[in-house]
């Protein structure tokens, strides 16, 4: 088992590295030179070739490569361009209005979407399995952009049942301003879940096992939710682990219109800003987040699932 | 797509006789399958849908439709008004029919899920093939690349193909390709690796195929399906990152997309203009609605598996 | 849907009803930016937001007088209105007594207790500026101009590392009362410099205790204490209970009084107990907070502007009775279009850089971005400022497509045959995505054809640095109030990456632009502005497009709001009236 998670680990190395490969060629190539909005418009050249060297973009590519992998391993990138704030600082104060808006958010997502699944599997064919299915379709079409702008202005403003925007970091404060995105976020990937579980639940269903269940005359409800919801855990963990760190970017949305100053709005104003130690941050952070959810799928896949096998 | 696919397989297969035909899956299965979508109304309106906007698009390329999208046809942010088939939607700004934009629309809506798809499906499909067909390092290096490209937040990738190519058309294009052949290759890798031992490969083998023949002859018309199934997905995936990717000011310049109307959209709408998004939501939403039930229904008939 | 409402309503009941006893005193300003803050050091502070925010805990020598206008000048920290001598060369600041740093742990010494601020941290301060290791944006005041300051910054270039003790000739401190600034050259435009945040007083205990933290925690003399700060979120400003006794100005312009802005003089400033910033990026939820009451003051979007101004320009009724209150006010900016003086077509073509801004319709562009809230610019000086005259009519700003397409023809591409589509650049944002395609429709009727590229803000910066366009959007708005701050952007010294983006360079302007910095204000100065304003006009390195005008709103409870895009130093005037809010 230890051998098996070592082995696992170290086969993350080179993914790891690829990643810092790329991010490095294209975002230290693209993305304008960022010591001009420094300097802002009284520059001089002189001064932009000061800064530039201060800052170590004269230096040869290779080397402000070596210097961006050692700040991988020590977690130090140093401050940002546009802001001067230390990058560990931006991002645990980006962490906490992050997770406060996509942790519940995701926790009713998944919990809903994992009951209507239940529901919609066990009714399968009948005309509720029907209607839902054709709501999540329908959900999952439409923008989440519009979901957006129709949120924040029939709810919010039409309505006033919430505010329009912004945040605040006391509790239970915060929790006003994180209620209508959290209900667009379930809104926009509620359709998706619910389908996505559904199929992993009737998969399950089809088993010869299953078959051999009811042929030795269990009862349906019995079979269901002894054997089918058990081994339909395994899509079902998998995806939850996989969405995971893709909570923290794929809520930038929401985070930029609503005025969270969580990490999906700082990622993009860096985007904006040619904020290139923020971006190099943000992307490796998130791609180790990834990896390190694959590598704990893997991982949960053998302690439930006896047919794989720690090879 | 479907007749080219059964050529394939017909020039394939025909030297090997009986014994190899009955592994062969593709042509009956795609026969099969579009006997199930015909029965399948649902699915076959859908199809009739998209036919209709990649009509609209084509005539829209053609410039037979909504040309001159660019014209002022009325006062700026005129409401919808039924007085001319052009002020239908209502105007923007200075005063041009959202009704063509609309139109005009489609026509990049539907061109950037082609192109991508164009760009995404070779690549996808190639890498995947040669790492489930070679396995070993081939496969080791294909599975490093794929991974790799996954591992890194997607928008991120869009956003940073975007600024390189610098911004436009072709850079959606670009970007879209580049960023959505994973699941495809994964896909594809898995099915190669199954079906490089079945038996008709191994009897093409024995009768001196090349690789080549084996990958592209053999093996490929057989997992084809899975080709169509994604080219669904791709399809709507593209056409709701192109409206992302418009918000975030790395779309489409100087054209009327979807994304870049729903962006005005956010200028306008507080001060009561609301036909530009809804003009551009509510065509969006039909042909991403029809690609989502398409590609169920696709699914349902094509891979024998989920019945 | 019934059921969903229902839930969400009970959701939102709860979560209104078990929160939001509000802990703030009633005397709170609630006010926003709408940018990122980029932190509170006063030497990086280069974009009006973080400028604003930067001036409520810092203090400088000197300030605007918050009522006049045009914009006076007034002392702050100094004592008086300095002493010029030397024909200009030698400036002579008294400061004031009993000035006292905020209470911070910095100050280890005493304690935490301030110390009394000193001439000495204006020698520190103004060396900051000219840091290299610093790489302030701000160096561009001191550069050039104050006598001894370049050759500290060159020894600190070479030796690595700037040495504070070094004296610098021409900042010097006599005793700590009196700072004297010598000049290389006179320059009269400095005293406005010395308003800008870049110049405030920070003391080096609290640059030495905080170290690269430092702008996160302000350290300064004036009104307002930093309570919170996220630079993304908010800002809270407390009361400085130390603050020095300064009081709210007893005369104003005509109609100060009338509009109720002289209620609170002679009383003690700041007025407020705290102030709370929300940085609100997206103009629809500004709108709509400010609608719900959420906000004193609101900047109005362009998009809302017709619901709340009628074709008058008035305040539309349901407004009005509200007791919502309208400011409207010319901003010091002025929009233009550059045209890069390098290329080798625009550049070199005069007529064909006239023919282009004879067929940009102006009016039509303010109707359709600015609400009409702007006048046609005829020359780079907005109004208000010295050098800018009403009764300049640029004769290539009256828009006329018949005479653009003669000069079309005179430029040597009739119809616009032969000539190659041009290059605009532009940021990458809807407002400026719909600004170009209104360009190019313009430049239809000539003949020409225009490619646009948008660009974010850092390569838009380096696309106009390397040329990459030939022409493109930009603005200025003023550092401070006087022409030569506009004149400026065509010398030839000023060079991209330098204020001068295009690049202009005429000799006969390079001289009379040399010839002003040497005069005080005067008639023979400004005489000398409108020339070389001529000058620009017939070259026409811009198409000058517009100068805006402000259009605030305040609600009743609001008091002593005078919006100036200048004085950045002004919640220490501002009151709720908590009767009136309740």
């Amino acid at each position: 088992m230890l051998a098996y998670v070592v082995r696992k680990v170290l086969s993350a190395v080179p993914t790891l590295f690829g990643v810092a490969l790329i991010v490095f060629i294209l975002f230290n190539t693209v993305g304008g030179d960022p010591t001009y909005q420094m300097l802002g418009r009284h520059a001089t050249a002189k001064q932009v070739a000061e800064l530039r060297h201060e800052y170590g973009f004269d230096q040869p590519q290779y080397i402000q490569f070596i210097t961006y992998l050692k700040q991988i391993v020590t977690f130090d990138y140093g401050r940002s361009y546009a802001t001067k704030q230390k990058i560990s600082d931006m991002i645990l104060d980006g962490i906490g209005p992050s997770l406060s808006l996509m942790i519940p958010a995701f926790l009713v997502t998944t919990l809903l979407s994992l009951g209507l699944a239940l529901l919609v599997a066990y009714f399968r064919g009948r005309w509720i399995d029907r209607t839902i299915v054709i709501v999540c379709v329908f959900g999952m079409s439409l923008s989440m952009l519009a979901y957006i702008l129709f949120g924040q202005y029939f709810f919010a403003y039409k309505m006033g049942w919430f505010p329009i925007s912004g945040y605040e970091p006391m509790w239970p404060e915060r929790i006003q301003y994180l209620i209508l995105p959290g209900l667009i976020f379930v809104a926009v990937s509620l359709g998706y879940d619910v389908r996505f579980y559904r199929t992993a639940i009737l998969d399950e269903t089809n088993q010869d096992y299953v078959r051999t269940a009811r042929a030795k005359g269990l009862s349906e409800g019995r079979v269901y939710f002894k054997h089918v919801l058990k081994n339909s855990m395994i899509p079902i963990l998998t995806n939850i682990v996989i969405e995971i760190p893709l909570l923290i970017l794929g809520a930038f949305l929401l985070e930029s219109f609503f005025g969270i100053p969580g990490l999906g709005s700082m990622t993009i104003d860096a985007v904006h800003n040619s904020d290139f130690p923020v971006i190099k941050a943000m992307t490796t952070l998130d791609a180790m987040l990834f990896i390190f959810g694959n590598l704990l799928t893997d991982i949960l896949y053998t302690l439930v699932d006896p047919r794989v096998t720690f090879e | 797509m479907t007749t080219k696919t059964s050529d394939q397989n017909r020039n394939g297969v025909a030297g090997f006789g009986a014994f190899v035909s009955s592994h062969v899956v593709g042509k009956g299965l795609l026969r099969d399958a579009w006997i199930r979508l015909q029965r399948d109304k649902i699915a076959l309106l859908c199809i009739g849908i998209v036919a209709l906007y990649a009509a609209v698009a084509l005539m829209v390329q053609m410039g037979w439709l909504a040309t001159p999208w660019d014209e002022v046809v009325s006062g700026a942010y005129q409401p919808p008004s039924f007085a001319s088939y052009k002020t239908i939607l209502g105007t923007d700004i200075f005063g041009r029919s959202v009704f063509f934009k609309v139109l005009q629309g489609t026509r990049i809506a539907m061109s950037v899920g082609l192109v991508s798809s164009l760009i995404s499906i070779p690549i996808g499909v190639c890498l995947g093939a040669i790492g489930g067909y070679f396995g070993g390092w081939v496969d080791d290096l294909v599975v490093w690349v794929y991974t790799t490209v996954s591992s890194i937040p997607n928008i991120m990738l869009l956003i940073a193909i975007a600024f390189l190519l610098g911004k436009g058309l072709p850079a959606i294009y670009v970007a879209l390709g580049a960023t959505s052949w994973v699941s495809l290759a994964r896909i594809m890798r898995g099915e190669f690796i199954k079906h490089k031992s079945r038996d008709y490969v191994v009897a093409a083998e024995s009768i001196g195929a090349s690789h080549r023949s084996r990958i592209f002859r053999h093996i490929l018309p057989n997992v084809s399906h899975f080709i169509i199934i994604n080219l669904s997905i791709q399809f709507m995936t593209a056409i709701k990152a192109e409206v992302i990717l418009s918000f975030l000011g790395l779309g489409v310049q100087g054209q009327p997309s979807w994304g870049v109307m729903i962006d005005d959209a956010k200028l306008e709408l507080s001060r009561g203009v609301w036909w530009q998004l809804a003009g551009a939501t509510v065509a969006m939403f039909f042909v991403v609605l029809a690609f989502n039930i398409l590609g169920d229904s696709l699914r349902d008939a094509l891979d024998p598996k989920i019945k | 849907m019934g059921r969903l409402k229902v839930l969400i309503m009970a959701l939102a009941v709860v979560f209104s009803g078990c929160s939001f006893k509000s802990t703030e005193p009633p005397n709170t300003l609630h006010v926003y930016v709408s940018a990122k803050l980029k932190g509170l050091d006063p030497i990086y502070t280069d974009d009006l937001y973080s400028g604003i925010q930067t001036s409520q805990p810092y203090e400088t020598l000197l300030q605007y007088n918050y009522l006049k206008r045009p914009l006076e000048l007034e002392p702050l920290l100094a004592e008086s209105m300095p002493v010029l001598s030397e024909g200009g060369k030698k400036i002579v600041f008294r400061l004031k007594k009993g000035v006292f740093f905020q209470d911070n742990p910095c100050f280890k010494e005493t304690k935490g207790k301030g110390r009394e601020m000193r001439a000495e941290d204006f020698v520190y301060s103004f060396k900051r500026l000219a840091d290299p290791a610093l790489a302030s944006p701000g160096w561009w005041v001191f550069e050039d101009k104050v006598v001894g300051l370049n050759a500290w910054r060159e020894l600190a270039l070479k030796s690595g590392k700037a040495d504070y003790t070094a004296p610098v000739e021409g900042i010097k401190a006599p005793d700590p009362y009196t700072l004297e600034i010598h000049l290389t050259r006179p320059a009269y435009q400095l005293l406005y410099s010395l308003t800008m945040v870049y110049t405030a007083v920070v003391p080096h205990e609290a640059v030495e205790f905080y170290g690269k933290e430092f702008l996160n925690h302000p350290v300064g003399t004036g009104p307002w204490q930093l309570a919170e700060f996220n630079p993304s979120s908010r800002i809270i400003w407390k009361r400085n209970p130390t603050y020095r006794k300064e009081v709210y100005p007893s005369v104003g312009e005509s109609g100060d009084k009338e509009a109720g802005l002289l209620e609170d003089a002679g009383k003690a400033l700041p007025l407020a107990d705290q102030v709370n910033v929300q940085i609100i990026t997206e103009t629809q939820p500004q709108w709509l907070n400010f609608v719900a009451g959420k906000l004193d003051a609101l900047s109005i979007p362009k998009d809302n502007f017709s619901t709340v101004i009628n074709e008058k320009r008035e305040l539309r009724p349901e407004f009005k009775e509200k007791g919502i209150q309208l400011r409207v006010t010319p901003l010091y900016d002025t929009t233009h279009a550059t045209f890069n003086m390098v290329d080798p077509i625009i550049g070199k073509n005069k007529y064909l850089r006239q023919a282009i801004s004879l067929a940009y319709d102006q009016e039509t562009f303010n109707d359709l971005f600015y609400n009409g809230r702007a006048i046609l610019a005829e020359g780079p000086i907005p109004p208000g400022l010295s050098g800018y005259s009403a009764e300049l009519k640029n004769p290539y700003r009256r828009f006329n497509v018949s005479k653009a397409k003669e000069l079309m023809a005179k430029a040597g591409y009739p119809e616009g045959k032969g000539l190659p589509p041009l290059e605009y650049a532009t940021l990458a944002d809807s407002f400026y995505r719909q600004t170009a395609e209104y360009f190019q429709k313009l430049m239809e009727p000539l003949g020409i054809k225009v490619n646009v590229t948008a660009y974010s803000w850092p390569q838009f910066l380096e696309a106009m640095k390397n040329k990459k366009a030939q022409i493109w959007e930009f603005a200025w708005g003023a550092d401070y109030p006087d022409g030569e701050n506009f004149l400026q952007l065509f010398y030839s010294k000023n060079f991209s990456p330098g204020p001068n983006d295009g690049n202009y360079s005429n000799p006969d302007f390079d001289r009379m632009y040399e010839h002003s910095l040497t005069l005080p204000d005067s008639p023979e100065r400004t005489a000398l502005y409108r020339k070389m304003v001529d000058l620009l006009v017939e070259d026409c390195p811009w198409i000058f497009e517009a100068h805006r005008i402000g259009f605030f709103l305040s609600q009743p409870w609001f008091k002593n709001y005078k919006p100036s895009d200048l004085d950045h130093r002004t919640y220490k005037y501002y009151r709720i009236d908590t009767a009136l809010k309740k």
